[in-house]
């Protein structure tokens, strides 16, 4: 046997032709958008109820109210109070999932294929038919406000909540889906009812099912059960909010949130990025890889690597239906909070003016993506995730199978003018919490004006 | 659930599996070494997961970062460390799998020669900054370090934290990672997992030419316990920079896939998985005590723990809550659970365990498993035995492990009240506690 040459590394094979597992997209006639895709790794089935309501659809003064109606959908049906409910998903061994973002609301329920006809039955009937009851709706509202001041004390969740606030405003993203105390403390049962009736209207449903399934069995077990729940297309359908409009110009770059005798300093720098169906979604998935999208970006080798000033430095781009956040998020140590900053924004500002990404961070961050691409495919409920995805952005449903040839079209012309463009190092807006007495002296030098406090 | 697999030993010890399903072009690389923090001795806490951190930072024949090479051919990869083994794994597309044995190959054979008192300090200080942002300056954060020798008698390695103690990690010495690395990191104590888009004889050829030329170390060292447990309630009070005051009741259990683990899982389920189940539905739903309630078998390879969380709603008291979870506890004593309540909590688990297997790598994934049953059961796949464990269990067995487990005075009972709080908030006779 040949003796292993540790003079180099191996050479890496070409990657593997790898189809991606096809989504198959039927509109139903009540306007239901269905994808299947069959999926045999295990004998398990995912499903995703994807609703275009979400956190930025919030009424002024009602902020929270589109998270407490999804929260409140598993408390019962019309047919099955909530621990009936609750009790036919543990006897089909499932796990409901309810997430409300900025953008939409997705239910995931994962069962064993052999429960699939029982768990798409559940699924739209706690979409459909919910008992909103006025004591549930009350119960839970004060969960969630109780939930609010729980987060008052986790570091990082207070930087999330101020950082949104200070970059967007009143821009329907400058609130998180939980809300405010105050508002949500003041949101009764009709609100919630109200919301439910006006804003989750089938027509703009999408239900995406991937399993151990035929596509021909997932479509007629899903489309039975679909057409007994949703009688004909609505309306008057439901339009989302003004999630599209320019995020205001932000006041106060440098916001300060006193924790006294904090050991870390959570950090967070950032402005508007861009939407999901912009040109440049490519060029900045690749121009991320080497700023801060992965362990072995600039801006983690340095912080983390190189300074050891926090376990792990990161960036992204929340891509989102209207403009999401470009953030930079780290924890570092209370002493060096301003050196971090200083060298984060440093980063930032010489990947598109004096250390340009060069050929090999570009070979490196393509490479990264399209062969790390088939990794990111692997089970049902990964699969499931594009679905709602291609539902949510509109995008076509052979998507996935040109994202390889798309990354590897992004040259450095590409991904140095998209930095140029959606980078704004002048316009960053910094959030730290951490402790008063031994780091806000530090941020007045760093030139960002003087830190706003937010208590 | 079937996994089918091959397994061979390598002459110098080390165990090697391999699992073939090419229905994705990936390849997940797990490899254990049978070393955690029950392995470090009292005064040097934290050394094994520091280590696992220097094991990123290259070795002989790539003295560089060892994400590099994998990352930008599309691999994921990471680590872990625990009380009782350390694991490191990585995803790669097909093509790339013999880098990633290269560079874990290396790093087994060749580390030595590349760490430097340099690396080292920087780990050490990446390592207590993970300990800031992980427990110290998050709620809750320190409660482990409250629990753990509360349960844990003085001479037994679960009494420590795997993270460690700062001025242990301060007093780590250079030498003492030669040390650690020549007793604990070489072949005759791993394991490793090839899963995924491979030929199960190919796969043998290539970690035999990549591992089989790395030398034997010596036998792991016995861990010594000397364990006498207590023997009387401990009830005992910590402040800690929290809104909202939470009890955490505790009692040692079963060692992993020892008699009575399963049978806990299954215990901790029926009390607060989902809306259905009991505690959640008379301490959350009905008596809006607690905002949350979460109970877990924690099970590790010489012991167990068996724990149940609940958050006071604000002005709520942790004694009306201990009280509803004790009454839960005696009606389980006396009556057992209902058939429907092991119906549901065996379908939950017959599920879960599908659930678990659909990743090849990362944690928890198959390659993951394939070890855990490995390394612990010397039976890589336990799977299907595993599940049949659990769905053997009957109420009179739940019963009865409630009736030998979960009584008072084998118990820790640890109310964690707001900075400055009236200590009446907490459990009655509760005597505070102070970590750093």
């Amino acid at each position: 046997m040949n003796t292993v040459d540790r003079s180099c590394l191996p050479a890496v094979g070409p990657p593997a032709l790898f189809r991606p597992p096809q989504l198959r997209h039927t509109r139903l006639t009540n306007g239901v958008d269905v994808f299947t895709a069959t999926h045999h790794r295990a004998p398990v089935l995912t499903l995703k109820l994807l609703l275009p309501v979400g956190a930025a659809d919030d009424p002024d003064n009602r902020h929270g109210l589109a998270a407490l109606t999804g929260d409140i959908l598993d408390e019962g049906t019309c047919q099955l109070t909530d621990v009936d409910l609750h009790k036919a998903l543990t006897r089909i061994g499932a796990h409901l999932g309810i997430v409300v973002s900025s953008d939409a609301t997705t239910l995931t329920l994962t069962t064993l294929a052999k429960h699939a006809r029982e768990a798409v039955a559940l699924l739209l009937d706690v979409v459909a038919h919910p008992r909103l009851s006025s004591d549930d709706i009350a119960r839970v509202r004060d969960l969630r406000c109780n939930r609010i001041l729980q987060m008052r004390q986790v570091p990082s969740a207070v930087a999330d909540r101020v950082f949104m606030k200070s970059v967007y405003g009143s821009h329907p993203y400058g609130h998180l889906s939980i809300g405010t105390h105050t508002a949500l403390s003041e949101i009764d049962a009709s609100a919630v009812t109200e919301f439910h009736s006006r804003c989750y209207q089938a027509t703009g449903w999408t239900l995406v099912a991937v399993g151990d399934m035929s596509h021909d069995r997932l479509l007629e077990t899903v489309q039975s059960e679909i057409d007994r729940v949703v009688q004909g297309a609505s309306s008057s359908p439901f339009v989302p909010g003004s999630r599209l409009q320019e995020p205001p110009t932000v006041k106060n770059r440098l916001v300060f949130v006193p924790r006294p005798d904090a050991v870390q300093s959570e950090v967070r720098l950032g402005h508007p990025g861009v939407s999901r169906i912009s040109e440049d979604y490519h060029a900045l998935l690749v121009l991320n890889m080497v700023l801060g999208g992965q362990f072995v970006s600039r801006i983690n080798l340095n912080l983390r690597e190189d300074k050891g000033y926090t376990y792990g430095a990161h960036t992204s781009f929340d891509f989102r239906v209207g403009r999401g956040p470009f953030s930079f998020r780290s924890s570092v140590q209370t002493s060096v909070t301003a050196a971090a900053i200083r060298e984060a924004i440093q980063e930032i500002q010489d990947i598109q003016t004096t250390r340009l990404p060069t050929s090999h961070e570009l070979r490196v961050a393509r490479d990264a993506l399209t062969r790390g691409f088939p990794r990111g495919l692997e089970t049902a409920s990964q699969v499931a995730r594009v679905g709602t995805t291609l539902a949510l952005h509109g995008l076509p449903v052979d998507e996935m199978d040109n994202f390889v040839q798309r990354v590897m079209a992004v040259d450095l012309d590409r991904v140095v003018a998209a930095a140029g463009t959606h980078l704004h190092p002048d316009k960053l807006v910094t959030v730290v919490v951490g402790s008063a007495d031994e780091v806000l002296p530090s941020l007045e030098t760093l030139g960002l004006g003087t830190p706003y406090l937010v208590e | 659930m079937h996994v089918s697999y091959e397994k061979q030993v390598l002459s110098n010890g080390l165990e090697v599996i391999l699992h073939s399903d090419r229905s994705c072009p990936i390849v997940a690389v797990n490899l254990w070494y049978h070393v955690g923090s029950k392995n470090e001795q009292l005064g040097r806490t934290g050394f094994a997961h520091l280590f696992e951190h220097l094991m990123f930072e290259g070795s002989a024949h790539h003295d560089r970062g060892y994400f590099a090479p994998l990352q930008e051919v599309g691999g994921a990869l990471n680590g872990s460390t625990n009380a009782d083994r350390t694991n490191y794994w990585e995803v790669v597309p097909t093509g790339a799998l013999e880098r990633a044995l290269w560079m874990e190959s290396d790093r087994m054979g060749f580390l030595l020669s590349a760490l430097t008192p340099e690396k080292f300090e920087t780990q050490r200080k990446v390592v207590l900054n993970e300990r800031r942002q992980n427990y110290e300056n998050r709620p809750y954060g320190m409660v482990s370090m409250v629990l753990m020798p509360a349960l844990f008698p003085h001479g037994h390695p679960y009494r420590w934290n795997t993270i460690g103690e700062p001025s242990d990690l301060m007093a780590a010495s250079f030498n003492d990672v030669r040390q650690f690395f020549s007793t604990y990191y070489h072949p005759g104590n791993a394991s490793l997992v090839l899963a995924g888009d491979i030929d199960v004889v190919q796969g043998f050829d290539l970690v035999e030419r990549y591992f089989g030329p790395i030398s034997k170390g010596p036998p792991r060292p016995a861990v010594d316990v000397s364990d006498t447990p207590v023997d009387c309630e401990q009830r005992l009070l910590l402040e800690d920079r929290v809104d909202l005051a939470r009890v955490y009741l505790s009692w040692r259990s079963p060692a992993l896939f020892c008699e009575g683990d399963a049978g806990l899982d299954l215990l901790a389920t029926i009390l607060t998985a989902g809306k259905s189940s009991r505690l959640y539905q008379r301490l959350v739903r009905d008596g809006q005590l607690a905002l949350d309630v979460s109970a877990g078998q924690s099970s590790r390879e010489i012991d167990g723990i068996f724990s149940i969380v609940a958050t006071a709603v604000p002005g709520g008291s942790l004694t009306e809550i201990e009280k509803v979870i004790a009454d839960e506890l005696y009606q389980l004593q006396h009556d057992g659970p209902t058939d429907d309540e092991m119906e549901r909590s065996k379908m939950t688990v017959e599920a879960d365990f599908a659930y678990r297997v659909q990743s090849l790598g990362d944690f928890g994934g198959r390659s993951d498993q394939l070890n855990a049953y490995n390394v612990y059961l010397d039976n890589p796949g336990y799977f299907d035995a595993d599940l049949a464990r659990y769905l053997q269990i009957n109420s009179a067995a739940i019963q009865s492990l409630a009736q030998r487990y979960l009584t008072d005075q084998r118990r820790v009972a640890l109310s964690v009240i707001p900075v400055g709080a009236d200590s009446a908030i907490g459990l009655p006779h509760s005597t505070r506690v102070v970590v750093g």
